[in-house]
């Protein structure tokens, strides 16, 4: 019974990762990826000393790291605060409303954040009417990032709670109870009771991320950008993508793939060690 | 007064989540002069079905959504067959070198080869632009595979090995016993294994080259590509006629049927 999954995990799962030895190699389709030559470290060499590998590197740290410091804690605040709800009816309301978007596709997001910021979109009919001039949101780099990041929290908010909210739950209510007994106000609740409460939780959900701050998926950025927010919005993933699969430079695109994977390992491992001592939770 | 301020901001954020989700319906169901002039908000305005009628004429989102359907389907079953045969053995904790093959699947979930590898390996199989290019080489998730062990190893092993003493092979105890006490989470690993691929967009676009293959998600990419970095009035005016707003709404809208109809059942 283990046959067709333990053949899966081989085939599909270790195989790139031997497959990565292309990157040491000049792939050619014609020998296939044992038989190509070897070349050593040229593709990792001729990544450094092009001009874009600091722009590139640069990029995806940014966006890496706001996603870490603006939708990691805005999802947290968010649990926290829908744990807050009283009434049944009204927090199971808000949660399904804020959980739809996580259903709906990454080109869905794009085509309606698109949309909403095109230069006649519903964002530019109110900039108008209360004004102001029409900002052409999609073509200005400036506002790239921001469209980006807000599209995450849209798609993503509703999600990234559950897992908060499910450990808000396992809570003890007799700490509640005591603290309203000794006068103490909600907000000192949440944050002498349920904020410790859940930072076990906090700590592991920060380490799976912290990884990502260098390894993104290109995906989104993919949909999102264009030639004219190329510049602000090009990522590693993305330069993959095209050097390697668009261009079909295969050997020079896992370089880089390895790079990144290697770098993330780096950090994770390190965030890791960090967050054991300071919390005495960890990964493993 | 804090329950009144809790109240307001989880309000804002549902509108703010409602609201482009209900524009873009009503959009769909407008008449191109409505959407032209900009006057559609959250209701349609001169309600028509001239957008899904287009579609059905025209018919490449038609055959897209056919083959979304197939391409789901086909990996929908193969996803929960080969989750439920490979959790089955790996929930006994007498198999053999069972500690090392768990090990090596769980490693999976912090190391991969790379897009590129991958793809590589996708090539070589010769399996680029066919339906299976998009099946296997997902075919199991790592994380809905150990919701599955776990599930398993929390059935009473006197269950198995009754159906054991009456003769059953191993693969009679999976159809006739697993299966059945695991359809609940059964259930929920399809939910996720069909939302992966039914709103898969970045594999369909790695390995299908012809047209004629494509999902719904590359069709409405490609309508996006079509308005992409307009800026300045004349493309906008380019971009509606190429894809009309409406017809790009209505696609959308039909992308999201089936994701709400399963909708109640994720929560």
């Amino acid at each position: 019974m283990l046959v067709p999954g333990l053949l899966f995990y081989l085939i599909f799962r270790y195989g790139p990762m031997f497959g990565l030895a292309i990157a040491f190699k000049d792939y050619s389709p014609f020998l296939g990826v044992l038989k190509s030559p070897w070349a050593g470290l040229k593709h990792f060499e001729k990544f450094f000393s092009n001009a874009d590998v600091w722009r590139l590197t640069f990029n995806t740290l940014r966006l890496g790291v706001l996603q870490l410091v603006i939708e990691f804690p805005l999802t947290i605040a968010f649990a926290v605060i829908l744990n807050e709800v009283q009434n049944m009816r009204c927090k199971k309301a808000y949660q399904t409303i804020s959980y739809l978007p996580s259903f709906l596709s990454l080109v869905i997001i794009c085509s309606i954040f698109k949309d909403l910021f095109s230069v006649d979109g519903v964002i530019n009919q109110m900039i108008v009417q209360l004004g102001g001039n029409v900002i052409h949101f999609n073509g200005d780099p400036k506002f790239y990032l921001f469209i980006y990041i807000l599209s995450d929290l849209w798609g993503g908010l509703g999600s990234g709670a559950i897992v908060y909210l499910a450990a808000l739950s396992g809570v003890d209510q007799n700490l509640y109870e005591a603290a309203k007994l000794d006068g103490c106000s909600r907000i000192k609740m949440i944050r002498y009771i349920s904020i410790p409460s859940i930072m076990p939780t906090i700590v592991t959900m920060f380490l799976l991320r912290v990884g990502n701050i260098i390894r993104i998926t290109p995906d989104k950025t993919l949909l999102f950008y264009n030639d004219l927010t190329l510049e602000t919005a090009d990522i590693i993933g993305s330069y993959v993508y095209r050097v390697g699969i668009t261009n079909k430079s295969y050997s020079f695109g896992s370089a880089v793939g390895l790079l990144e994977s290697a770098l993330a390992a780096v950090i994770l491992i390190a965030a890791n060690k960090i967050c054991e001592r300071a919390t005495g939770s960890s990964l493993w | 007064m804090f329950d009144l301020v809790i109240h307001l901001i989880l309000i804002i954020i549902s509108v703010c989540v409602a609201y482009p989700i209900l524009h873009v319906t009503a959009i769909a169901f407008s008449d191109r002069y409505a959407i032209m002039a900009n006057e559609v908000s959250i209701f349609p305005k001169g309600f028509t079905l001239e957008s899904f009628t287009y579609i059905l004429e025209q018919g490449k989102v038609f055959r897209a959504f056919g083959n979304s359907v197939f391409y789901t389907v086909l990996g929908v079953f193969i996803n929960v067959a080969m989750t439920v045969i490979m959790a089955y053995p790996l929930s006994k904790t007498d198999l053999v070198g069972r500690s090392v093959l768990m090990k090596m699947i769980l490693f999976t979930m912090f190391f991969s080869g790379g897009t590129i590898p991958t793809y590589l390996v996708v090539k070589e199989l010769h399996l680029l632009d066919t339906v299976w290019s998009l099946v296997l080489p997902n075919a199991v998730w790592t994380m809905d595979l150990i919701v599955m062990i776990s599930f398993y190893q929390s059935i009473p092993g006197s269950l198995y090995e009754a159906a054991y003493l009456d003769g059953a092979s191993e693969f009679q105890i999976v159809r006739k016993v697993a299966i059945p006490l695991s359809k609940a989470s059964i259930a929920s690993i399809a939910l996720f294994y069909f939302m992966g691929h039914w709103n898969s967009y970045f594999l369909p676009m790695l390995y299908l080259f012809d047209q004629k293959k494509y999902p719904l998600q590359l069709v409405l990419r490609s309508m996006l590509l079509e308005s992409s970095g307009t800026t300045s009035g004349a493309s906008v005016l380019a971009e509606t006629a190429l894809t009309p707003t409406g017809v790009k709404n209505a696609t959308i809208v039909l992308i999201m049927i089936p994701v709400l109809l399963v909708y109640p059942f994720a929560q």
